[in-house]
């Protein structure tokens, strides 16, 4: 099996906090790849080093044969991206962003078109394609910021938290998008704190906490004997069992 | 209860302060650097006005200084609302807190600072300037603390009730406005001092004789009054000072009340700016080059005319570098080199020019693999600056040098002008790729909190080194001007200077280019705090 991601002993630490705590971790090609873990474990930094938006202090990473830090020209031009929490040119109406950056990719400009019109037919934004993308709804801008990751097909596709805060309608939207690319071949890597999400979406996880990958591989594997990839989760993270009830005996109805 | 939210406020400002000084080292430096700075400043300041004690005008000077102190304080909001974003309350929106102990406790950390710090030495500098007797020293002491108050109050009055119409787009783009009252206001300062400097101090003792009155400026008026044993004055001016702030904190108290429980007007305006953008597109797309540079020179001049930021700068920019030259040329002051001003101030866009991207910067980051890559992109970003500025620049040279009737001149100060923006062209590339900083897009700061240090480094280590670099052409201009003969060939220096600036800019960008490939994540993480 071929690594779509390879991953060596990666480490970020801010000042005083670790964020990402020596990660070792080969993402096979052609699967839907979910990075699932609580809000701080470490998934956005991780996609950030990964694709090369964020230097690790430690560690190498390698997508496609090509090491990312060494070998950027290859690296970019077969990956594609939808960070978390940075912005879009936001000044630019959805089409414009889109025609931007496929032009910036270097792709011809009558191609980049061509597929900007498909694809904001297929994410239902043709209706929106002339508003600013400053104007756009939550759900808008991760289906156009999916579309200008989309636009050079690329062989990857790192996404971090592409359901976050998007209503169920463009959900399936986009859920729909990215079953197509996997199927055609492509590999597609995106976290997700929602793990009822991830188990339907992928058939491959790597689960992180605190910065380090406690299990990954086939989804089957990684559930092993319990009954949801959540019940499996919170084992793994040592989080079953704790029982708030008795310290917020207040809470609720009743008395004052 | 009252008091608990005012320690509580109090305790966030300063808690805010010393976490955004925690991040980075660099930052502290900056910080402690500025404070210094502000603190020395001060300290001369009162020093100078312990000095002046005794003077016969010194009473109209400390006046006039308070009065100008007061319009400081209500102007500076305008400018820099979000300049203390632990005080903006929309941010305590979802507390539960009653307007008079919210007022309080807004004021007493309104109170922290180097601002308020500063005004406190100036106020009593001018308290000592005055005060003669021991009853005018007890009522300086209340005069400094009310017209500290009413400065401080006068400053959230003024936010508070702008803070709406700033907060919307609509009223962002009002801001470029704020360019405008600065540089028309640097030349009405500017013309003020040189009818002074030509008839002394004398001359501002009517206005003085009016300010006396005005809060803050009446509460150190009233040291004044009681040191020349006028104690009823005193008492009605130190009223008027009270009058003033129990207005002031009544009209605050109001605003602060309707903003808290009214919708944020952000949100009102998005639909109908939606629609008017849809016109504003392509025509001038099919004239750029194609490929990378084209791409990027359209998305720039995009963002000149749609992004608040942006335009607001540029605005700045093109009437400052307007202004200056042909408001000193009207004057009968000006000098033709003052032209060059045009070429200086706009090509100050071209510094931080990552931070104009805020984090949206990480699009570019992805499409750079190469220094290749990164110097066309500069190269994109220098070349929509050019087709403003190089038009621009030789139309105030034009109309400067149309108004001084010295024709013979304008080749050697276009030529100037031409160098200079070259040098801008080529520190602008280099510091955007080495000192980036990030540009807030809410509120209202020009540069994110702790990172001031950055952008003042950035912008006039970059100036400073611009005019070094154009030091040959200034130096040849001088040469040719002295020399016997060197009219005749002045003209050679639109020619070289034109040269010069050609060639300084692509060794800028040259350079700039491997440290912007080599450094975009650290690029990223810079320009994305806002």
């Amino acid at each position: 099996m071929t690594s779509a991601v390879s991953v060596r002993g990666l480490w970020k630490r801010f000042g005083q906090q670790v964020a990402v705590a020596g990660i070792d971790l080969e993402l096979p090609a052609g699967k839907f790849i979910g990075l699932v873990g609580p809000n701080g474990a470490g998934k956005t930094t991780t996609l950030s080093m990964v694709t090369g938006l964020l230097r690790p202090d430690q560690g190498a990473v390698e997508v496609v044969g090509h090491d990312v830090w060494r070998d950027p020209v290859e690296v970019k031009a077969r990956i594609g991206v939808l960070p978390e929490g940075l912005r879009l040119f936001e000044r630019l109406t959805g089409r414009e962003l889109l025609a931007y950056t496929g032009r910036l990719r270097g792709l011809p400009g009558a191609e980049v078109d061509k597929r900007a019109t498909q694809l904001l037919d297929v994410l239902d934004l043709a209706g929106a394609q002339h508003k600013l993308v400053v104007d756009y709804s939550t759900g808008m801008r991760k289906k156009i910021g999916l579309a200008a990751a989309l636009l050079h097909n690329p062989e990857v596709l790192f996404l971090d938290e592409p359901f976050e805060g998007v209503d169920p309608v463009s959900a399936q939207t986009i859920r729909g998008v990215l079953e197509r690319y996997t199927a055609s071949g492509a590999t597609v890597v995106f976290s997700s704190h929602v793990m009822e999400l991830v188990e339907s979406l992928c058939d491959w996880v790597a689960v992180m906490a605190a910065g380090r990958i406690r299990a990954h591989g086939p989804l089957a594997e990684v559930r092993g004997q319990a009954a949801s990839l959540q019940q499996a989760f919170l084992e793994l993270v040592g989080a079953n069992g704790r029982d708030a009830g008795s310290d917020l005996d207040w809470l609720g109805g009743g008395a004052r | 209860m009252s008091a608990d939210v005012t320690g509580v406020v109090v305790r966030l400002k300063l808690s805010l302060l010393r976490n955004g000084l925690r991040q980075s080292g660099g930052r502290r430096a900056a910080y402690a650097a500025s404070a210094v700075l502000v603190l020395l400043f001060a300290a001369l300041q009162l020093l100078g006005l312990i000095l002046l004690r005794g003077n016969a005008h010194a009473d109209t000077v400390v006046v006039l200084l308070v009065s100008v102190l007061a319009l400081g304080w209500a102007v500076m909001p305008l400018f820099f609302p979000g300049g203390d974003e632990t005080l903006d309350p929309t941010r305590l929106v979802m507390l539960p807190l009653r307007p008079r102990p919210l007022v309080r406790a807004l004021l007493a950390a309104s109170l922290v600072g180097i601002g308020p710090l500063f005004t406190l030495c100036l106020l009593t500098g001018s308290v000592i300037s005055v005060a003669r007797g021991g009853m005018a020293y007890v009522v300086g002491v209340i005069g400094v603390v009310l017209a500290l108050l009413v400065c401080v109050a006068l400053a959230r009055a003024v936010a508070a009730a702008n803070i709406r119409l700033l907060t919307s787009r609509r009223g962002r783009d009002l801001a470029v406005l704020s360019g405008l009252v600065i540089a028309v206001g640097a030349q009405v300062v500017n013309f003020g001092a040189q009818r002074l400097g030509s008839s002394g101090l004398g001359q501002l003792d009517p206005a003085a004789d009016v300010l006396r009155w005005v809060p803050p400026a009446s509460a150190i008026g009233a040291v004044e009054s009681v040191s020349e044993g006028s104690y009823g004055v005193g008492v009605l001016q130190l009223a008027l000072s009270t009058a003033a702030l129990a207005v002031l904190i009544a009209v605050w108290s109001r605003h602060l009340t309707r903003l808290m429980t009214s919708p944020d007007g952000s949100t009102l305006q998005a639909v109908t700016e939606a629609a008017v953008r849809e016109r504003t597109s392509t025509g001038l797309a099919r004239l750029l080059p194609a490929g990378r540079t084209g791409t990027v020179m359209e998305r720039s001049l995009r963002y000149v005319w749609r992004d608040p930021k942006t335009k607001a700068a540029w605005v700045t920019s093109l009437a400052i570098g307007l202004i200056v030259p042909l408001f000193n040329a009207l004057q009968g002051t000006g000098s033709i080199y003052f032209a060059c001003f045009a070429a200086g101030m706009l090509g100050i866009q071209m510094y931080n020019q990552f931070g104009q991207d805020t984090s949206a910067f990480w699009m570019v980051a992805m499409t750079i693999s190469s220094p290749r890559d990164a110097y066309v992109e500069l190269r994109g970003r220098a070349l929509a600056l050019l087709l403003i500025t190089l038009p621009y620049a030789a139309l105030v040279t034009v109309l400067t040098t149309a108004l001084l009737g010295d024709w013979p001149k304008l080749p050697e100060v276009l030529g100037l002008s031409f160098a200079l923006l070259g040098a801008m062209l080529a520190t602008g590339a280099w510091t955007s790729a080495r000192f980036p900083y990030s540009i807030p897009q809410d509120g209202y700061k020009n540069v994110a909190p702790g990172q001031t240090g950055l952008a003042w480094i950035s912008i006039f280590g970059g100036m400073i080194a611009a005019a070094l670099l154009c030091a040959p052409v200034i130096a040849v201009t001088i040469w040719l001007n002295v020399s016997e003969d060197g009219e005749a060939w002045s003209w050679l220096l639109l020619p070289v200077g034109s040269a010069y600036g050609a060639t300084i800019t692509w060794l800028g960008l040259r350079l700039a280019a491997p440290r912007t490939a080599a450094r975009l994540p650290e690029i990223l993480t810079a320009v994305s705090k806002g």
